[in-house]
């Protein structure tokens, strides 16, 4: 970091020097990063330092500093995993947004216990970054009073919440959801010690059994808060609906009567989750809203194009599987309407991959092998541009085993083989300048790495056996094991 | 042609074969060895089956698996330059790379570690002259001044050496071969004094992180792979063992260059011989410890996957290199190791497993 970066690091107040930091705070060494970050919190509270904090939240995600704790964050403790991440396709299902935290928190603070959250605050600011047992134990003081506060002042409407939710219905119910959460902050928190890591890849026996668990602790509570306590759970699996596939089989304890009426709200919640999900790939302000995803190419293909084409491929297994998951375990409800929406989804997955995979492969793939020179000196291959190439070729190739569920059989065929008449036309172009680089050392061994790499892009696209016999007229061109060695 | 599973109990380095960096995730880190009439043959271990081997005749590998490209071309290279010693592999191995087969990231570390072969090689030259002088009492600040790679710095250096070849009573091309052949066989493993580490010296470096790793693993990770990490972290531990005291013997008599030189015959077949035993025994761990180096990215269930890959290939050490044996005490580990492998992996049912093959390739790119 620089010297007038760090001037700024130590002074964050002045707002005029912070706009130039942000960007500088993307290009600084970790613990440097860090260091900053560790000012920057003294003086969170002033609103460029807020900007600053969310303009870098891709970089703290990614370093994750200690942070310091305070009784905000640990208000947001058993919400956390529901709250909507920062860009990208994933939004866990019931998300809440992170313009809510704000209006809860003042919420808490002007409706609630202020000697409470007084001495609470006083303990959290002596505690290390990273106590996680210390937080807990602040939260099942705070916790309870908090959810309390936030339900008064939104029922009874008094003065401040009125002004403060200023008729956005939405930004109320997500702030009783915060509430509903905090209900039961405690029991969310043992059970993210069982759902570990996150994203959990599968739902093992002790997982599901941790979430029955769970379940029953938080039915005696209220019958009402499962379905939050589930939402919870969904938001730390790799495919939230795998919830959906074990929850009939579980015993709900004093919820068991409610049972079906959660299954159907949450599978409900999954599949809007999906729409939601897949609304996202048309990028901001773009977006057709839950429901629509037509799937028809035009706009969905355009944003898609902005996908690099492994992201792209990745996003489609995730939603693939979940709606798999969520279409098996919705047949229970016997919801016409929801096959329908399911069926909107795939419609726009497969969309996104023709425009990012499809689409876009002969720009990917075929342009990365350089065309003959006229001078017919060879114009080394931009390695960048090759490794991206065969990103895109592997993007493809794991593009068969979505083909059938999304019905891209054909376009997939075709793309494969249209790369495959590319990749060979160009390779056989380059071999046969080949033979005038002869008898020039750095020209010879410029024209047969682009040649190699050339061949393996081939060997991405259309398998080992089919690039056999480039790389047998290459070894037969360049006469290097003309000789037999043994 | 294939000789069908055998159990796997190598006597010695030679009999257990060189590790061959392929990028065909079936044939990784198999084997190569001169076989019956001093034919290359290939020893490819099972499926995570068992411990048994399959001895299979070099030439028919490509008939015999699907290979990639890559591999195509490193088989017909190791066959034309009828290498099997871990030297000779690495050579032939990189050349691959550094022609883009496995990647243009493996292309860049190959040309990258071949460029500080040749910077280490003209390193080692360097520091065994200042060695020599030094031993004969001729240290010249000149020359130092002058630097060897100046006309008036290389004057200085044959001026010099010649008087040191009369004081080691030869002949001064004499000196100057032996010089080359010390420094040849130095270069890989690395001087003491020298202020950049040797390539198995760095080895056996890495080799000791990733036994603390894997026995930090083994403890931390609740996993079925937890005894398999730890029976890695045990062999690592042999190994290095064996790599401590050889190459603590090893500087000590390359230190002694003034002896060396005078005793020729014994004593220059004394460090060869130490030399070649470092590269054998780091053989096939510079992968292993890059791919645990990878997955250090990654969740820990990929690197519970990994941990049971990693045992497959694991340099088990030869019967008389070692006081145990590992090939017994692995058949113990084997059962754990059946229950958490993964077994339907694309490249295990002999499909070309384009994600596998990736990540073989990411460990030749980070560590070539």
């Amino acid at each position: 970091m620089t010297g007038k970066a760090d001037d700024a690091g130590r002074e964050p107040a002045p707002a005029d020097h912070l706009p130039g930091l942000e960007s500088r705070l993307f290009d600084i060494p970790e613990t440097k990063f860090i260091e900053v970050v560790r000012l920057l919190e003294r003086v969170r509270d002033h609103p460029d330092v807020r900007q600053t904090f969310a303009a870098i939240r891709p970089r703290l995600i990614q370093v994750r500093p200690g942070r310091r704790p305070t009784l905000k964050r640990v208000l947001c403790m058993p919400f956390e995993d529901v709250l909507e991440s920062v860009g990208g396709v994933d939004v866990p299902p019931g998300r809440i947004e992170r313009r809510v935290i704000d209006p809860a928190w003042r919420l808490v603070t002007e409706c609630g216990d202020e000697a409470l959250i007084d001495q609470l605050d006083r303990q959290v600011q002596e505690m290390a970054p990273g106590n996680l047992n210390a937080l807990r134990n602040v939260g099942r003081r705070l916790w309870p009073m908090a959810a309390k506060a936030i339900r008064q002042a939104t029922q009874e409407m008094v003065q401040g919440a009125v002004v403060l939710l200023q008729g956005d219905e939405e930004l109320r119910r997500q702030v009783l959801d915060v509430a509903a959460f905090l209900e039961i902050g405690l029991t969310v928190e043992a059970l993210k010690d069982a759902l570990t890591p996150k994203p959990l890849p599968a739902l093992d026996d002790h997982h599901v059994a941790a979430i029955e668990q769970a379940v029953q602790a938080v039915a005696r509570q209220s019958t009402g808060a499962v379905h939050h306590l589930l939402l919870a759970a969904a938001s730390r699996l790799a495919t939230p609906a795998d919830l959906l596939a074990v929850l009939n089989d579980m015993d709900f304890g004093k919820a068991r009567r409610e049972q079906p009426a959660i299954f159907a709200r949450l599978g409900g919640l999954m599949v809007t989750n999906l729409e939601e999900r897949t609304a996202r790939l048309d990028g901001p302000g773009d977006g057709q809203g839950g429901g629509q995803g037509g799937g028809q190419g035009g706009g969905k293909s355009r944003a898609a194009a902005a996908i690099a084409p492994e992201d792209a491929v990745a996003i489609a297994e995730r939603l693939v599987a979940s709606v798999n998951t969520t279409s098996a375990v919705m047949d229970f409800v016997a919801e016409p309407l929801y096959r329908k929406r399911l069926e909107s989804v795939t419609a726009a997955v497969r969309a996104m991959l023709a425009g990012a995979v499809l689409d876009s492969a002969p720009d990917g793939i075929l342009t990365a092998v350089p065309a003959p020179a006229v001078s017919g000196r060879p114009v080394p291959v931009n390695e960048n541009a090759q490794l991206a190439a065969e990103d895109h070729a592997r993007a493809l190739r794991r593009c068969e085993g979505l083909a059938d569920v999304l019905d891209l059989q054909k376009p997939l065929r075709d793309a494969m083989a249209s790369m495959e008449r590319g990749l060979t036309a160009r390779a056989d172009a380059l071999l046969a300048q080949y033979s005038k680089t002869t008898g020039i050392p750095g020209d010879a061994e410029t024209a047969e790495i682009n040649l190699f790499y050339a061949l393996r892009l081939l060997e991405l696209i259309a398998g080992p056996a089919k690039a056999d016999r480039l790389r047998t007229a290459i070894m037969a061109a360049t006469g290097e094991f003309a000789e037999d060695g043994e | 042609m294939l000789k069908g599973a055998i159990e796997y109990a190598p006597s010695t380095f030679e009999e257990r074969g060189a590790a061959v960096a392929f990028t065909t995730p079936l044939l990784s880190q198999t084997r190569v060895r001169r076989g019956d009439r001093s034919k290359l043959e290939v020893l490819i271990p099972s499926l995570s089956q068992g411990l048994g081997i399959y001895v299979v005749a070099w030439r028919a590998v490509p008939d015999m698996v699907s290979m990639t490209m890559h591999d195509r071309y490193l088989h017909d290279l190791i066959v034309k330059e009828d290498a099997c010693s871990p030297y000779e592999i690495r050579r032939a191995t990189l050349k691959a790379a550094r022609r883009g087969l496995a990647g243009p990231q493996a292309a860049q570390a190959a040309r990258r570690v071949l460029e500080e072969d040749d910077e280490q090689g003209t390193l080692t030259h360097y520091l065994l002259i200042l060695a020599i002088l030094k031993a004969v009492g001729l240290e010249s600040p000149e020359m130092l001044k002058a630097g060897i790679d100046t006309d008036e710095g290389q004057r200085l250096t044959r001026q010099l050496m010649t008087r040191a070849a009369e004081s080691l009573r030869m002949d001064a091309t004499l000196l100057y071969a032996r010089l080359a052949d010390v420094a040849a066989v130095a270069a890989p493993v690395g001087l003491a004094r020298s202020p950049r580490t040797g390539r198995l010296a760095r080895g056996l470096n890495d080799l000791k992180s990733f036994r603390d790793s894997m026995t930090a693993w083994a403890q931390d990770v609740p996993s079925d792979a937890g005894p398999v990490a730890e029976f890695c972290a045990a062999v690592a531990q042999h190994s290095i063992d064996i790599g401590d005291t050889v190459l603590g013997d090893f500087h000590r008599r390359i230190e002694a260059i003034g002896p060396l030189l005078r005793d020729w015959d014994d004593a220059f077949i004394r460090v060869r011989g130490q030399a070649a035993r470092m590269a054998w025994l780091l053989d096939g761990w510079s992968h292993i410890t890059g791919a645990w180096e990878v997955a250090q990215g990654e969740d820990r269930q990929q690197q519970a996957a990994t941990v049971n890959d990693l045992f497959r290939i694991l340099p088990l050490l030869p019967r008389r290199e070692a006081g145990r044996d590992f090939v017994e005490d692995a058949k113990q580990v084997k059962v754990v190791h059946r229950r958490s492998v993964r077994m339907l992996e694309d490249w295990r049912m002999g499909r070309m497993d384009i994600d596998a093959i990736r990540r073989i390739e990411s460990v030749k790119a980070f560590a070539p």
